[in-house]
């Protein structure tokens, strides 16, 4: 008797947790190399037993599946920071931390105390060889070129190395940009990067901003079907006892 | 609802991009200031259905779990090195730099600072000094008696003297390069002093590889750019709206709650 009820309240769950994303996607619109991220919802059919059900009453619940992330490439924008690479194509960087190595799409990177290249957090990124890039004490003039060579003033001192994975979607974020996997990281050959750029987070904000009024106001249409629900079950009992007395 | 704070990170991070724009539309008439940049990062992320995870004992996978973030975070503010352009003020003692390098600055305290901005005057030693006072490294003192102060690509200083024809040499600007610009750490005063970021300064002279020009009679104004400022601005405070929305929706969703029966 209560399946209405039920499957109102696995909706409005599910609304709640997708608010949440759509929350996180619009306050990341202006993180560098930022992915938007949908939920994904499947329906869960609970078959309830007792008198009055038949094999085919099953009641369908709504369960939130996944979160799936949208691997459009964002906008580049020029920042002619000789530091700031945007990367072009499937690849990731690799950063080393205590734990191992992550991946990160972030491209502002910088030097460290010991002039190593690292990321916008600090963590040297590993050069081909799993090595990180140190850059000369007395470089004036550092590039990059599309192919993730490092050079100081014309010596190639390193290359950053990009890999790429079967299952994007299987990376699991971490923050900070940074995402981990147990995939094994595959060279990437025609991945590039571009010096001097960044690329932004893809967030689309008008969708965002239309999904949210969706999810507000389903939620709300939830909200108003379990009140109806509610009400007739207080008719019901209410006629029930009416004709007891009568 | 995790929403409102995730929201409310937003807005944050949204109210730090537009202090960074207005100071760079503030600065859009100093002298050699170079603009800059807020950087953000995504706060961290808690797995509701963990992906990878078994689905069943057959050795199927979950395939995307689900992850909800946690909101944003500021992650650096940093400065754009690229020249700025050139400003012509006939002024002999107004210098800029055309390419790379830093003017050396003497500070109070003995440290050297550096600086882009050259409108430099005399101190009543003859010495070259900024508008703050603080000595320029490189050039001696101008004599009393010089008529005439002419400096050239390199950077040096040539004087005529009253009653004399040939100029004379009283030295030669310093100029300092670094591998990372951006690391430089700004005090203010159109000053920057050097970091373990920045690298060590490689110091020259003007028009040496890898340094840039010294150029007299003009400034390098800022680098601000104004028209992308101005669409920044209106971007950051759509994206300040954007994020209070959420938080209205967030409470609007939570009063549907608490209004049901």
């Amino acid at each position: 008797m209560e399946n209405t009820i039920y499957a109102g309240l696995s909706r409005q769950m599910a609304l709640r947790r997708q608010m949440e994303v759509v929350a996180n996607n619009i306050a990341n619109m202006s993180t560098a190399g930022y992915r938007s991220e949908q939920m994904l919802f499947v329906e869960y059919m609970n078959e309830p037993d007792g008198p009055g059900y038949g094999n085919d009453d099953a009641v369908a619940m709504v369960l939130d599946q996944g979160t799936v992330r949208d691997m459009r490439p964002g906008p580049m924008v020029r920042t002619d920071n000789p530091f700031d690479v945007a990367i072009e194509g499937r690849g990731y960087l690799v950063v080393e931390t205590p734990a191992g190595p992550r991946y990160t799409r972030n491209g502002h990177l910088s030097l460290d105390v010991d002039r190593r290249l690292v990321d916008g957090s600090g963590l040297p990124v590993l050069g081909t060889g799993d090595q990180p890039i140190t850059v000369p004490q007395n470089a004036g003039d550092v590039s990059i070129s599309a192919n993730g060579d490092v050079s100081a003033d014309g010596q190639i001192v390193g290359s950053i190395r990009l890999v790429e994975f079967d299952d994007e979607l299987r990376m699991v974020p971490l923050g900070g940009g940074l995402y981990v996997t147990n995939q094994m990281p595959a060279d990437s050959a025609d991945t590039e990067l571009r010096q001097g750029f960044i690329e932004q987070s893809n967030v689309l904000p008008i969708v965002e901003m239309t999904r949210m009024i969706e999810v507000s106001r389903s939620y709300q249409s939830t909200s108003r079907l379990l009140n109806d629900e509610h009400e007739r079950q207080r008719q019901t009992i209410r006629r029930f006892g009416q004709m007891m007395t009568a | 609802m995790r929403s409102l704070s995730i929201g409310a990170t937003g807005m944050l991070a949204q109210q730090l991009n537009v202090e960074v724009i207005s100071n760079n539309i503030a600065n859009m008439t100093t002298t050699g200031y170079k603009r800059q940049r807020a950087e953000f990062q995504d706060l961290l992320y808690q797995s509701l259905r963990r992906v990878g995870a078994a689905s069943s004992d057959a050795g199927t996978i979950v395939p995307a779990g689900v992850q909800i973030g946690a909101g944003v975070q500021s992650a650096a503010v940093y400065r754009i090195h690229e020249q700025g352009t050139m400003e012509v003020t006939d002024n002999p003692l107004d210098v800029a730099i055309s390419g790379d390098g830093f003017f050396q600055v003497e500070l109070p305290n003995g440290d050297t600072a550096y600086t882009r901005s050259g409108s430099f005057q005399l101190n009543a030693d003859g010495e070259i000094v900024t508008a703050d006072g603080y000595r320029v490294n490189g050039p001696n003192a101008v004599p009393e008696d010089a008529i005439e102060i002419a400096i050239n690509d390199s950077g040096e200083i040539l004087v005529i003297l009253d009653g004399q024809v040939e100029p004379q040499n009283v030295g030669q600007f310093d100029l300092a390069i670094f591998a990372n610009d951006a690391g430089l750490e700004a005090i203010g005063n159109n000053l920057f002093l050097e970091t373990p970021a920045s690298g060590n300064p490689q110091t020259g002279v003007a028009a040496d590889e890898g340094f840039g020009d010294v150029k007299q009679g003009l400034l390098e104004s800022s680098n601000v750019n104004i028209v992308s400022e101005i669409t920044q601005l209106i971007a950051a405070q759509r994206a300040y709206e954007m994020n209070s929305k959420v938080i209205t929706t967030t409470d609007e969703m939570m009063r549907t709650t608490s209004n049901l029966r």
